[in-house]
């Protein structure tokens, strides 16, 4: 930690006297702060590394006997395995269609005429205000009614509405010249090609975007996938590991090593592709950077 | 240049198509549907029988009805501004550091953002736990004895939001940081030219031109938080689910657990009502300001 | 895109045949048991599955207990998607029968499973019918007991030659001696769950029978001067709590922690965390304990008891193959012939050959609470009563801040008896 606060120094520390020091207090205060909002994962991670007699009998800062112990159990002997393969399964399925959508609903409300444009596209903003949880019930019932519940389609398809990355992309095929999709046509290339070709590469970076947001949002996704999924070969792992008890008593290391494990995709997605998630959530939220 | 026209519109539907289909059947239809269903005396599977404004009647006198509302009213007031708030004060400190180290620093504040609501759970119940939990060691030299914030019903909802704020912050800290990029360094250091303190500083420059992001992420907040579910299931399972219930939780509550797919619909539209009225409500002021 | 996609489907198809294809009968069970039965019901399915490698497997789920349970299965029931057999209150069998979540259990079943009413105790063969129909088969009978530290005890001068506590009967000699445990430098005298009104019942419901009193029946909840006897029953735990020698909201992990890490000196909890105890002090981690029935606080002795049974939900739409029921009987005789191994989970087993054997009758602590079993009470048959019922509900948002001294114990069990007469 302190070789961090040296970094800083030779920041804004540079000016001199009052306002130098109370920059240093800022920057001090701005470490701790992040440190105690970190507290939390920290802990889980240290506990998960614990023997379970030591989780209830130490706060050490670090493990005083470091073990796998309560990975290695999970992985063997749970069916967290099984639930990674749905979560992935579910999470793909939603991410590719949710966006390969949203980028040709998005290019046709934005480049073509066609009768109902309008109309559309104030529905896509009107439902902004429909609270989808209030949903849920009549979701269920449609998915039972199509007997899909228990099923990846069942799971995927009331996951799939994502009015926002309608807007998204319409705003940035808005902003392509003309004169683009002009030459093209007179090269004799259809819409399909335009999109495919020009369009979706112009604008590779948010389709990207777009991609990692939905992916995480529905990797984290809760309650939908909580109906859906019946039985424990159809839960995904945030369902899983909340529903499915291991019969074995109250083990908190091997808890929070299942904690650890069930955020590891989308932490691991964030921290790679940091500045995308950033472009994400500003994109979505209609602020342009 | 009709065969153009034609190929457009024939172009047009075929994309549109696959959304529009999708929109209609997840979206628009069980919309509809959630209307006529709060209409019925109807199981969550099952025919039902029509029932007219009785479900209606029965909410305006169901005392856990308002409890629901009183609950979820009580965590937006918890949450949006002073979660707003915490946002802005981590932004204004992350967006003075740069390079790696304002990489790290701002990683550590939003990873929470991506943990999945069990992962939260698992984490928070741990920190609180009443014997081996951590944060024990701070609620007891404070309160005198540990307390256990899941079962104990003035602690429940304030745990709850702070339990959020952590969770969910890191949404509202990158549309801060973004909006604070916006303003260009030249009004700073006119601002310094002139001598002003850091306080002057955020009150005259910052805060107005930051206002807008503000009641953009206020708004996203409200609308987010009157939905809340999640948290409040998981920590209050085998607990008393009355005192600590919120409205989602009760359309759960009624379909899955009651059976009563009708008056589950019944408190749906409710809650629809709810964020219609704050939508509508944020857009004429939006209107209003923008007129004035 | 297309390739992904219809790889992804693939790869779903894939697995769902790779469940189905197989030769063996499939057995999808689920289950609560959570606690420290769960361990055993976990190796009793694995030896299960070891009998019968080339034709049956049990693929078990243990999902959380109460109120998440049994609306799984409800839901899942209902569109088709329930397992094949799953574990069941008594308590709670009108009410599944009501929601119209349980299949009959034919006389031509439990032919096939070659058991009936002369093999079972009477309470729990009683509790599986619902208008002369059985809706389940028994498989135990779990009352509460009271978990005690021999040292402790032994210290407080509150343990007998014979090993067992002295002078708990009683009201006030019970309170005296949970002072007495405290002064001696315990921190608590007594662990129980204090946070859940619904677990609480239990004790409750206990006290109340210990003073001749009954809940009632549907429409006519805690009639007469009942509701006075609920009332001096709830105030007793409302005074442990109040006197400091119970700690205040605590929950069931919490309540089991308190009393294995010594900081209680006795617990009133269910018989299925006796494996818990025996486990842990074979690991050498625990004190001398032992299990007896609940004290006579009152007039009489008397305890709560609830029984695990094995049920099949009835999947709307799913129908089971008669392969699949035949091996689904084949489970439940298994189970109920290898009820010795569930005994030393700590429950007493519902199938009186086992009782009777020599064997369970040299299991310890069973055989020093066996005797309880003359003195237990059932919930009243009602679809509202039992695990994850209305009044189940009821009493835990109602008698919750009783317990806890939040309100006053007479403005709570009124409340209570009110929720319950409005139910229809």
């Amino acid at each position: 930690m302190s070789a961090v606060v040296e970094v800083d120094v030779q920041g804004p520390g540079r000016r001199h006297g009052a306002a130098g020091i109370s920059a240093l207090l800022l920057t001090a205060l701005t470490v701790l702060t992040a440190c105690i909002w970190f507290f939390p994962i920290y802990w889980a991670l240290v506990t998960s590394f614990r023997t379970e007699d030591e989780t209830v009998k130490s706060m050490s800062a670090l493990p005083l006997q470091p073990t796998l112990d309560g990975y290695l159990y999970l992985i063997q002997n749970s069916s967290l395995p099984i639930w990674y393969v749905n979560s992935t399964i579910v999470s793909i399925s939603v991410t590719i269609l949710v966006v390969a959508m949203a980028a040709c609903c998005g290019y046709a409300i934005s480049q073509l005429r066609f009768p109902g444009r309008t109309a559309l596209w104030w529905m896509i903003l009107a439902s902004f205000m429909v609270p989808v949880p209030a949903l849920i019930v009549n979701h269920f019932m449609i998915i039972a009614s199509v007997k899909l519940v228990n099923t990846y389609p069942g799971m995927v398809l009331p996951m799939l509405i994502a009015p926002v990355t309608v807007i998204v992309y319409k705003q940035f095929f808005d902003s392509v010249p003309r004169e683009f999709r002009e030459a093209a046509l007179v090269d004799g290339a259809n819409e399909f090609q335009l999109l495919f070709r020009i369009f979706l590469p112009m604008n590779w970076g948010v389709t990207t975007a777009l991609a990692i947001i939905t992916f995480i949002g529905a990797w984290n996704s809760f309650l939908w996938p909580f109906l859906a999924a019946q039985s424990e070969k159809m839960m995904t792992v945030t369902v899983g590991i909340s529903s499915v008890q291991d019969a074995f008593g109250v083990y908190y290391a091997r808890l929070l090593a299942g904690a650890v494990l069930a955020s590891l995709p989308v932490a691991v997605a964030y921290l790679l592709f940091q500045r995308r998630v950033t472009e994400a959530i500003t994109l979505s939220a209609g602020i342009k950077g | 240049m009709l065969k153009t026209r034609k190929n457009e519109i024939f172009a047009a539907l075929v994309l549109i198509a696959p959304f529009v289909a999708l929109y209609g059947w997840m979206f628009i239809y069980p919309t509809i549907q959630m209307v006529h269903l709060s209409l019925m005396n109807a199981p969550l599977i099952g025919e039902g029988t029509w029932a007219g404004l009785k479900n209606y009647q029965r909410l305006f006198n169901d005392r856990i009805f308002r409890v629901a509302v009183w609950n979820t009213a009580y965590f937006v007031i918890l949450t949006v501004v002073p979660g707003t708030a915490v946002a802005l004060a981590i932004a204004l400190m992350v967006s003075r550091l740069n390079g790696w180290f304002q990489s790290i620093i701002l990683a550590m504040f939003f990873l929470p953002y991506v943990l999945p609501v069990s992962v939260v759970y698992i984490l928070w119940d741990w920190l609180f736990n009443v014997q081996f939990g951590v944060l024990q060691n701070v609620i007891q030299p404070i309160v005198g004895h540990p307390v256990n914030v899941r079962r104990t019903i003035p602690w429940f909802m304030p745990t709850m939001a702070i339990i959020t704020i952590w969770w969910t912050n890191g949404f509202s800290i990158l549309l801060f940081l973004a909006g604070l990029r916006n303003i260009s360094r030249e009004i700073y250091e006119a601002a310094e030219l002139d001598g002003a303190s850091r306080v002057q500083v955020f009150f005259r420059i910052t805060w107005p031109l930051i206002w807008p992001v503000t009641v953009l992420c206020l708004t996203i907040q409200l609308i987010l938080q009157l939905k809340i579910f999640d948290q409040v299931y998981l920590f209050s399972r085998g607990g008393r689910t009355q005192a600590t219930m919120v409205l989602v939780q009760y359309i759960f509550e009624q379909a899955f657990q009651k059976n009563n797919g009708g008056y589950a619909a019944t408190i749906a539209v409710a809650l629809f009502i709810i964020v219609v009225a704050f939508s509508v409500l944020q857009f004429q002021a939006a209107r209003i300001r923008r007129a004035t | 895109m297309r390739g992904i996609l219809g790889k992804t489907l693939a790869t779903a198809a894939l697995l769902a045949f790779t469940v189905g294809a197989q030769a063996k009968e499939t057995v999808v069970w689920w289950d609560f048991l959570g606690g420290g039965d769960g361990v055993r019901m976990k190796k009793l399915i694995e030896d299960f599955n070891n009998d019968h490698k080339d034709s049956i497997e049990i693929q078990g789920t243990t999902l959380e207990w109460g109120v998440p349970f049994y609306s799984k299965v409800q839901t899942s029931a209902a569109v088709g998607e329930g397992p094949d057999i799953m574990t069941y209150h008594s308590s709670r069998i009108p009410l599944g029968v009501s929601q119209n979540v349980l299949v009959e259990i034919t006389p031509d079943d439990m032919k096939t499973i070659g058991l009936g009413e002369a093999s079972f105790a009477k309470a729990p063969w009683e509790a599986v019918h619902v208008d002369g129909k059985q809706y389940a088969v028994p498989f135990d009978q779990h009352p509460i007991v009271l978990y005690y530290n021999k040292d402790k005890l032994a210290a407080a001068g509150l343990l007998g030659d014979d090993g067992l506590p002295k002078g708990l009967n009683g009201v006030d000699n019970f309170a005296a001696a949970l002072k007495k445990l405290q002064d001696g430098g315990t921190k608590y005298g007594l662990s129980t769950v204090t946070a859940d009104g619904s677990f609480a019942y239990r004790t409750f419901y206990s006290l109340l029978c210990q003073q001749g009193g009954t809940a009632g029946s549907d429409g006519n909840w805690l009639p007469g001067d009942n509701l006075q006897k609920m009332v001096n029953a709830v105030q007793v735990e409302a005074d442990w709590v109040k006197n400091g020698a119970t700690p205040k909201n605590t929950d069931y992990p919490s309540t089991v922690a308190l009393f294995t890490n010594g900081d209680a000196a006795m617990m009133i909890n269910g018989v299925w965390e006796v494996p818990t105890m025996v486990d842990l002090q074979k690991q050498g981690k625990l004190f001398n304990w032992g299990a007896v029935e609940l004290p006579v606080f009152f007039d009489h002795p008397c305890t709560y008891s609830d029984s695990h049974t094995f049920a099949i939900p009835n999947n709307v739409g799913k129908a089971q193959t008669p392969e699949k029921h035949a091996a689904v009987l084949e489970v439940i005789k298994w189970m109920e012939d290898h009820a010795l191994f569930w005994a030393t989970a700590g429950h007493i087993p519902a199938n009186k050959a086992v009782t009777d054997s020599a064997e369970y009758k040299a299991l310890q602590p069973q055989a020093t609470y066996a005797p309880l079993t003359a003195n237990m009470i059932y919930d009243p048959t009602s679809k509202f009563a039992g695990v994850a019922s209305p009044l189940f509900d009821a009493a835990g948002n109602s008698l919750t801040p009783a317990i806890n001294g939040e309100i006053d114990v007479t403005t709570a069990v009124t409340e209570f008896r009110d929720t319950l007469t409005d139910l229809q």
